[in-house]
This record gives C-alpha cells, sequence and structure tokens, in this order.
C-alpha cells in the first residue's frame, strides 16, 4: 500500500472521503478504487472510522441556553462586556512569550539608556566645568607678567615685550654689576602707596566686571583712560551671536593714578573678581644701573686708551672691537632699565568686561537651516551612537548576572512551563 | 454597538422552535446574515443562532465532562458574537470565525480549571470526555479519540462533527493546509489503531487468564 504499487495515495482517499479533491483529482481516484481491492479496504476502513465516530451523538441544546441568550440579549449585558473576539485566537498562546520578550527588552534598552545618558550628561558638565575655569583664567594670561602666579619666564618676556618704552627720569645707584632675568620673586603684599623713591614696585591688576553694556561701558573706558593719561597696550572685543558679549583690554595707568583709576573702573559695573599684585624691582634696578655705569666707564676708560696710546694696527683694532662690544652692552642694558622703569612707572590693569546676556529673537537667523539640520543630525548620530555603546556597556556590565539568573531561575520555570504545557496538551 | 437601541433584539422564539420556519431562514449564506446582523438584524441573529446552536452546544459536549458547563461556554460563544457583530469583517468564513471563538474560549476554560487544579492540588483534567452513559463502542471511541494526541485530537473533531473544511480547519488551528491534510492522515490512521486495539487487548488477557489457569 503505497505510491510505487498504487498509484493513489491512501491520504488522497481520505481527502476523496472528505469531499476535498478536484474534479480530475476524484476521478482519478474513484476508478482506481474501483479495480484496486487494497485500496478499496482503505477507503472502508476511513468509513467505518467516520461511522464508528458518528456513533457519538449529543443531545439538542436545553431551551435554557435559548432563554439564556434572549434574556442576555434583552437586558443588554453583552454591550458592555469587555470581550474582544479575534479570528487569531487560537494563536494567541504563542505571542505572549514573545510579548514578555519584547518586555524585558524594551526595559533592558531603557535602563541601559538612561545609565548612558546619565553618564554623558555627568561627562558634559565635567567638560563645561573645565571650560568654565579656563575662561576665567583666560584674561589673566593675556597680557603677561599679570596672572595671579605666573611663571617668572613666561612674565618677564611677554613684559619685555608687551610694553612701549617711555623717557623716564632715571635713578642711577652705583651697585655692582650682576646678570639680567631672574628677577621675579614671588610677589610681596602690595604696599599701600608706592613709595616716592625709596621703594621701586610693579604693580598688576587683574578685574573681572560685570556690565549692563558693553559699549557704553567703553566708551566710559576710554575717558578715564584719558583723564589719568593711560592708555591700552591691547584689546578683544567678543561679541558671540547667541551669547553675551565679553571685552578684554590690558591697560597702563600711571602708578600714582592706579587708585583713583581702579575706582574709576570699578564704578562700571559689578566687580566680579579683583587681583592686585605688586613686585618690587628695586634691588634688580640697582643691579642693573650699576652695571650700566660700570660699562660705561670701561667704554670711556677703552675711548681713552685709543686717544691716548699709539700701537700696531692689531691692537687698535682689537680696541676698537672691545668698544663696540661694550657700547652693544650698555644699550641692552638701557633697554632694560628703560623697561623696568617704565613697568614701575605705568601699572598694568588687566580688565575683563562681560556683558549680562539677555536673549533676543531672531539671533540664530545668521546660521542657515541648512547647516543647522547637519548640525543636529550629526548630533543625532552622535546621541544613537552614544546609545548604543551605553547598551552594549550596559550588557557587558550587568550580562554575565542576568545570565547567571536566568540559569538559576531557567530550570525551575522550564519545569513548571513543561508541567503546564503537559497537563494543558 | 452604536444604534443598538433602535432594534429589537429579542429572539423570536418561535422562529427558534418551528422546524418550518427555520427552513426558511436558511436561504441565504452565513457572511450575509452576519452582514445583516451587523446593520442591526435581529432576525439575521435569530438565523444564524438557530444555525448553529446546535453544532456549538456539540462542540463543547463532546469536548466538556459537564453538559451544563458546555451549554455556558455555548452562551459565551454567542455573547461575544454579539458584542462582536460590529467589527466582523468578511475576510474569513462565517464558520472558521465562529468555530475559532470556540476555541478560543474552550482554551480559556482549560486554562482556567488547570491553573485551578494546578493550586488545590486536585487532579488536573486532561482530556475531559463527555457523558458517561452511552452504547459501549461509543465510550470506546471517546477514549480512543481521548488518547490522540492535543492537535491532532481537534482535527479529526473538526472534521467529524463540526463538518469543517481542510481550509478552514486551517484556519482555525493557524496551521498550513498540507500539514492539516498529512495530520489528519496520520491522526485518523492512529485512532483506526486505538479502535482496534482494545479487542486484541482483551484478547491478550484471556491468553494470559488461560494460561493461569489452565
Amino acid at each position: 500500500m503505497n505510491n510505487t504499487t498504487h498509484p493513489v495515495a491512501p491520504e488522497e482517499i481520505m481527502a476523496l472521503l472528505d469531499g476535498e479533491l478536484s474534479a480530475d483529482e476524484r476521478q482519478n481516484v474513484t476508478a482506481h478504487l474501483e479495480q484496486c481491492v487494497e485500496c478499496a479496504a482503505v477507503r472502508d476502513e476511513f468509513l467505518h472510522t467516520s461511522e464508528a465516530m458518528a456513533q457519538w451523538t449529543v443531545p439538542e441544546p436545553s431551551p435554557g441556553l435559548d432563554r439564556a441568550i434572549e434574556a442576555k440579549v434583552a437586558e443588554g449585558s453583552w454591550m458592555h462586556g469587555s470581550w474582544k473576539p479575534r479570528v487569531h485566537a487560537p494563536g494567541l498562546r504563542n505571542w505572549r512569550p514573545w510579548a514578555v520578550a519584547a518586555a524585558v527588552v524594551l526595559v533592558a534598552v531603557a535602563v541601559a539608556f538612561l545609565a548612558s545618558s546619565a553618564r554623558l550628561e555627568h561627562k558634559t558638565r565635567h567638560v563645561q566645568f573645565a571650560e568654565e575655569r579656563m575662561d576665567e583664567r583666560a584674561p589673566f594670561r593675556a597680557d603677561g607678567g599679570s596672572a595671579p602666579a605666573p611663571s617668572p619666564a613666561q612674565a618677564g618676556i611677554a613684559g619685555a615685550e608687551s610694553a612701549p618704552l617711555p623717557a623716564v627720569a632715571k635713578d642711577k645707584v652705583e651697585a655692582p654689576g650682576g646678570v639680567m632675568g631672574g628677577h621675579f620673586a614671588a610677589p610681596p603684599p602690595p604696599p599701600p602707596a608706592p613709595a616716592a623713591t625709596a621703594l621701586m614696585i610693579a604693580r598688576t591688576v587683574a578685574l573681572t566686571i560685570r556690565v549692563k553694556d558693553i559699549a557704553a561701558s567703553r566708551a566710559a573706558l576710554d575717558g578715564i583712560l584719558a583723564l589719568h593719561h593711560g592708555y591700552a597696550a591691547s584689546l578683544t572685543l567678543n561679541t558671540p551671536e547667541d551669547g553675551p558679549r565679553s571685552f578684554q583690554s590690558s591697560l597702563r595707568i600711571p602708578a600714582p593714578d592706579l587708585q583713583v583709576g581702579l575706582n574709576a573702573l570699578r564704578r562700571l559695573g559689578r566687580v566680579e573678581t579683583e587681583t592686585q599684585s605688586g613686585e618690587e624691582v628695586t634691588q634688580q634696578h640697582a643691579d642693573l644701573v650699576a652695571r650700566l655705569t660700570n660699562a660705561r666707564e670701561t667704554e670711556q676708560r677703552l675711548r681713552q686708551l685709543l686717544a691716548e696710546r699709539t700701537g700696531k694696527m692689531q691692537d687698535v683694532l682689537d680696541v676698537e672691537e672691545k668698544i663696540s662690544e661694550t657700547r652693544g652692552e650698555i644699550e641692552s642694558m638701557e633697554a632694560a632699565q628703560d623697561l623696568l622703569e617704565h613697568r614701575v612707572a605705568f601699572a598694568t590693569v588687566d580688565l575683563q568686561l562681560q556683558e549680562e546676556f539677555k536673549e533676543q529673537l531672531g539671533t540664530g537667523a545668521s546660521v542657515s537651516v541648512g547647516t543647522r539640520l547637519r548640525n543636529a543630525f550629526v548630533a543625532g548620530l552622535r546621541n544613537a551612537g552614544g546609545s548604543l555603546l551605553g547598551l552594549i556597556l550596559f550588557l557587558e556590565e550587568v550580562g554575565p548576572v542576568l545570565l547567571i539568573w536566568i540559569v538559576i531561575l531557567g530550570g525551575p520555570a522550564l519545569l513548571v512551563w513543561r508541567r503546564y504545557r503537559r497537563i494543558h496538551g | 454597538m452604536p444604534g443598538a437601541g433602535k432594534y429589537t433584539w429579542r429572539l423570536n422564539s418561535e422562529i427558534v422552535n418551528d422546524p418550518t420556519q427555520r427552513e426558511n431562514i436558511g436561504a441565504s449564506s452565513d457572511e450575509q446574515l452576519m452582514s445583516e446582523f451587523a446593520r442591526g438584524s435581529a432576525d439575521a441573529f435569530t438565523a444564524l443562532f438557530c444555525r448553529y446552536r446546535t453544532p456549538i452546544c456539540g462542540f463543547f459536549r463532546r469536548r466538556l465532562a459537564e453538559p451544563s458547563q458546555a451549554e455556558e461556554l455555548a452562551q459565551e460563544v454567542f455573547l461575544a458574537l454579539l458584542r462582536s457583530a460590529g467589527r466582523y469583517e468578511i475576510t474569513a468564513s462565517f464558520r472558521t470565525y465562529l468555530y475559532a471563538i470556540a476555541l478560543r474560549i474552550l482554551r480559556a476554560h482549560r486554562r482556567k480549571t488547570i491553573f485551578r487544579a494546578m493550586f488545590q492540588g486536585a487532579a488536573p483534567p486532561g482530556y475531559e470526555p463527555s457523558e458517561r452513559s452511552g452504547t459501549e463502542s461509543a465510550l470506546m471511541l471517546r477514549e480512543a479519540v481521548g488518547k490522540l494526541d492535543g492537535i491532532d485530537r481537534e482535527m479529526v473533531m473538526l472534521r467529524e462533527y463540526e463538518e469543517l473544511t481542510y481550509q478552514e480547519i486551517a484556519e482555525v488551528l493557524q496551521i498550513p493546509v498540507n500539514t492539516v491534510r498529512s495530520r489528519l492522515f496520520r491522526a485518523r490512521r492512529s485512532l483506526q489503531e486505538l479502535l482496534a486495539l482494545p479487542v486484541r487487548g482483551s484478547a491478550g488477557t484471556q491468553l494470559a487468564s488461560a494460561e493461569e489457569h489452565p
């Protein structure tokens, strides 16, 4: 009874009896059944089974059902029922595990996302904080020699480069020479007023002031400088599109006028920070002057030598060379002395003005929509990457623990599920 | 269900109880009746109820031990039909739709019974053959059917008693038609064996007793 000996499969005989065959198939199978005794026997078996099954009859439903339906329909209770019929009801059992799994995954993703975003936020805050601190320091570094604790070398170089050299009265002190440099000791506390002759103090003040209007403040600043015969060594004005404007400048104010000038500056707005430092350069200046005097005397002697004595051409040339060398030294020392005296005569004021920020409509108009879209897209990509990374990190962190729990709880859960299925099936 | 109040939802008992009137409403198809019912025709529902009250009751009676429970569940099916009238769409045949609801209710009922059995310590009812009374061959048949695998049993019963086509069985049970045909074939084959087995079994017992008592 198989396909090799019979052109008709037993399954087809069953389908014939169930009326599930097409006309052609039906004809084929019927024709074969008439000839083949074996297949007819198969058909009889099926018929017999059906007959046997037909013996299982059930009585007609009781009138109670009709009445119950009638009553329910009449009272209208079905209208408020929570029943939701589905054609796919039998499939209900299949989606439940999926729904649970989806819920678990969702929760995991949500937790991972929260964790990662919290981490990102923390990081961002940290970075912002660092940037803020840098911002605070920036004005002090703009001009050398004025930072709260600058390195001596930096300060010296910057101070030497930036300041012009007006002629000032020289106060010469006889002292043995030394070399220039290394004159920036730790700043001593500034004396209450600059001493007239005995002490030479280079003053440095750093001011941060918050003002209402940068432009007005700047005009006022010019007035103050003119009044006290000061000048601005450098100016920087920042006007960002969507932030507060800021103004940085390095001012030079004659030392005697410093306190009066500072008072005027403080009135520009609210003083946020103020740092003052004074550096005593008396000794340094004395050294310089002494070396300068020595060098001048040496030059004088050499010139005398050249004028009074005669000798070989070679000797004359040697003396000439020595004179020019000494001359160079003298000029260099004179420059250093001028610089030092200028620093004493003019106090350095590093002023930073910050405007109170007022948000204005339409300030973002200059940034094109395309650019903003692109920026947002890039930010989105970065966020997506961050989230993905966060998820991976979360799985790495929690994954092993989860696995352990799955192993621990999986066994009992599987047993219960199998038991349920066995009973149910 | 909007507008439900406008119509008389009372069943016409006369129609239910009068065989000639039942024949009269047999002209339109189930799907037509369902569409009419969805539009608010109480007669259409009556017609559908008349057509299916016996099959649906039989469906549950053959699958549950308690006849009263069977009628209760049958009632639930028709109530579900009432509630879902507005949402009915002719995507599947009405019979598929109705038996899918019936099967769902049956499964929900079984699940509840198992759940209770698990927590109250009672023996979990496996398959519940109904009605202990009846002829001996009918009892044998019920036991044989009860021994079939869950899905196989469902397929054989849906085919033999509910007279669903292979296509309809496939839709109700959510399995491919080809699977229905091959599994149904196997199920019937094993049913044939199961029906033949008790005869052999009793013969074996007779032999054994003959050996014991020569």
